[in-house]
């Protein structure tokens, strides 16, 4: 086993390993294979299950094997970390997603480590001895590329920007670990809340479709949720729904809501203004339905219908039950 | 308990400004500059704090070139009276430890209770001061905050922020610093004589020198290399055929595509 690791931080949400955890294993193994490094996965909390199915992808998982642990929470997985770093030595790269967890963890983390961090990556690569990551800004109107010049090199990489790997020949060890904690960390989880009626999250959906105040109702949104299930996507809303109530803030793509890569992105009577295509740019594929030929979202996108979104989306759900 | 706010803001691009790649090295930006959209629901976060306990003392702080004496304008012109400017034009390319380690070096003689910044940037979009001001401070932090409730009697406050699919209520003492979310506020409209007031206020600055940042580099820990451009979209494929014939025409170029199967 060389001995520079790469450690890749895992997240369970629902039950399950994430869909950008096994991403993140893209981007790891794309930088370890040119350097020889290995790749550890770093689980906190969860199941024995979710350690030896990280071991699949990995050389070494770390399971920090803790009740407390559990539902993630900043400060308990942040001390869980930095325990590991002081316990196992500092790795050459830590992966985390830049999911609400993960941007909360890494620039934290780049202060104790005393290194440097780059958040929402899209890419990263070796240029020579330094790594380097591709980072959107402005919204994506421009990216940057960045040079992190210190060890541990710390990235958030975003949802989206890399492909699961197929056919790893890992199978790891799964090593156990107990820490222990102070009691008092500061913060108390009081209640969680569900927000979403999909399945599907919006920032883990491999497709997303969304509407806009074209579909002129809250209820109308019943039939993009019939559609959203066809696909296995999950829903997601434009901000003039979230303003009037019609849907809740953490389905707003865009600018001040969430900024998303899925595969294919469906927009239904969203109009496309600036603060919309920022949040949703990025992805592979995307598809806009909209009854004004002028709309400004065709212009931000790879396939166009000019139609009635609530004629649409009945037929479009019909058309694809009849092709399985 | 008499409650001490220190707000973060920073003045960045309108989201309607045109931002392009000129060279590697340049970017040109369209000169339409307002205070980042999450900072001014922090603003306004902090305001509705003072509604509920007047006796609450607030700041706002900004670390920058000359541009960020706009986003502490645009503070007082909200309501708060306290600004402080640090640093000067060097900080506009200095990496988020940097930006962090300076408004450090002021919160640490301010010694606020609570510190509200903007979930991320609207230029940068890097999402990291706050967090990197939090572990400087050695104090608890909640990104992405909905909701809160302070209760300086008991010195308790609940925070309810986004997570993937959910609200989390936390429940935390003080200090606590928390990054604020679309719907923790709703920032209003500055009255006139606020305004005036606020284009009239001599601002303080504090240069770099007169701030401990204990031997930290503007670029120490990352180094820009270069712009790029974004990746750009082929021009659209329109559907031509007639409803309802156009959603077949669709799906097969999706199936096509292999993005459907
Ligand atoms: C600081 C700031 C931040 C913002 N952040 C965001 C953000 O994060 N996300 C976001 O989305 N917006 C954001 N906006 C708001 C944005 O400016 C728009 O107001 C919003 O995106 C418009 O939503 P819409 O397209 O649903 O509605 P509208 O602008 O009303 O457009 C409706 C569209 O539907 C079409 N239409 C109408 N009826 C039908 C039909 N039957 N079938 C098909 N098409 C139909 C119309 O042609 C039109 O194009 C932000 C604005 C500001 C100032």
């Amino acid at each position: 086993m060389a001995d520079k690791k790469i450690w890749v931080i895992a997240e369970i949400r629902k039950g399950n390993l994430t869909r950008s955890t096994s991403q993140l294993f893209g981007a790891a193994y794309k930088i370890a294979d040119q350097k020889n490094l290995d790749v550890v996965g770093v689980l906190m909390g969860g199941e024995k299950s979710h350690a030896e199915s990280l071991a699949q992808k990995a050389s070494l998982v770390l399971w920090i094997n803790d009740p407390g642990l559990e539902t993630y929470e900043a400060t308990r997985y942040f001390h869980a970390i930095w325990q590991l770093i002081e316990s196992k030595g500092k790795p050459v790269v830590i992966l985390a997603s830049a999911s609400s967890s993960g941007l909360e963890l890494m620039p934290r983390l780049a202060i104790r480590c005393e290194t440097g961090y780059a958040s929402f990556c899209v890419d990263i690569w070796w240029e020579g001895s330094e790594l380097v990551a591709r980072r959107p800004i402005y919204g994506g109107r421009a990216y940057e590329e960045l040079a992190l010049i210190k060890e541990p090199a710390l990235f958030t990489i975003r949802s989206g920007a890399f492909s699961i790997p197929g056919n790893l020949p890992n199978s790891g060890k799964v090593e156990t670990i107990t820490l222990t904690f102070s009691d008092d960390l500061g913060l108390k989880l009081i209640e969680r809340k569900s927000t979403t009626s999909s399945k599907q999250e919006l920032s883990e959906a491999e497709c997303v479709v969304a509407g806009g105040r074209g579909l002129g109702s809250p209820e109308n949104f019943k039939l993009l949720e019939e559609l959203a299930q066809e696909l296995d996507a999950a829903v997601g809303s434009s901000r003039a729904v979230v303003d009037s109530g019609w849907r809740s803030h953490d389905e707003q793509v865009g600018k001040s809501g969430k900024t998303i890569s899925p595969d294919l992105y469906i927009a239904f009577g969203i109009s496309g203004v600036i603060h919309h295509i920022l949040g949703m740019n990025t992805s592979k594929v995307i598809v806009a339905i909209n009854k004004d030929p002028e709309a400004p979202i065709f212009r931000n996108s790879d396939y166009g219908l000019v139609g009635d979104a609530l004629e649409v989306i009945p037929v479009l759900t019909k058309e694809l039950r009849s092709r399985r | 308990m008499k409650l001490k706010i220190a707000v973060l803001v920073k003045q960045v691009p309108d989201h309607e400004a045109m931002v392009q790649v000129k060279s590697e090295q340049e970017l040109e930006i369209e000169d339409r500059y307002v205070c980042s959209f999450f900072d001014e629901i922090a603003v306004e976060a902090a305001l509705n704090i003072e509604k509920n306990h007047p006796d609450a003392e607030l700041f706002a702080l900004s670390a920058g070139g000359k541009r960020s004496i706009d986003a502490l304008r645009r503070a007082i012109a909200m309501g708060i009276d306290q600004v402080v400017h640090l640093g000067d034009e060097s900080l506009e390319a200095s990496d988020s430890n940097y930006t962090a380690q300076v408004l450090v070096a002021r919160l640490r003689i301010l010694q606020p209770d609570l510190v509200i910044c903007g979930k991320q940037a609207g230029d940068d979009d890097y999402a990291a001061v706050g967090p990197m001001v939090a572990e400087l401070l050695d104090i608890p932090h909640i990104s992405g905050a909905v909701s809160l409730d302070t209760n300086p009697d008991l010195n308790m406050v609940n925070v309810g922020c986004e997570r993937e699919g959910e609200i989390w209520y936390l429940e935390s003492g003080f200090p606590l610093l928390i990054s604020a979310e679309k719907g923790l506020a709703e920032p209003h409209v500055p009255v006139v004589t606020r305004v005036m007031k606020a284009m009239k206020a001599n601002i303080q600055n504090i240069p770099l020198n007169e701030l401990e940042l204990h031997g930290n580099k503007p670029q120490g820990r990352i180094h820009r290399i270069r712009y790029v451009e974004p990746p750009s979209r082929p021009e659209v494929i329109m559907m031509q055929k007639p409803f309802p014939e156009n959603i077949s025409e669709l799906v097969n170029y999706l199936q096509e595509k292999g993005i459907l199967s």
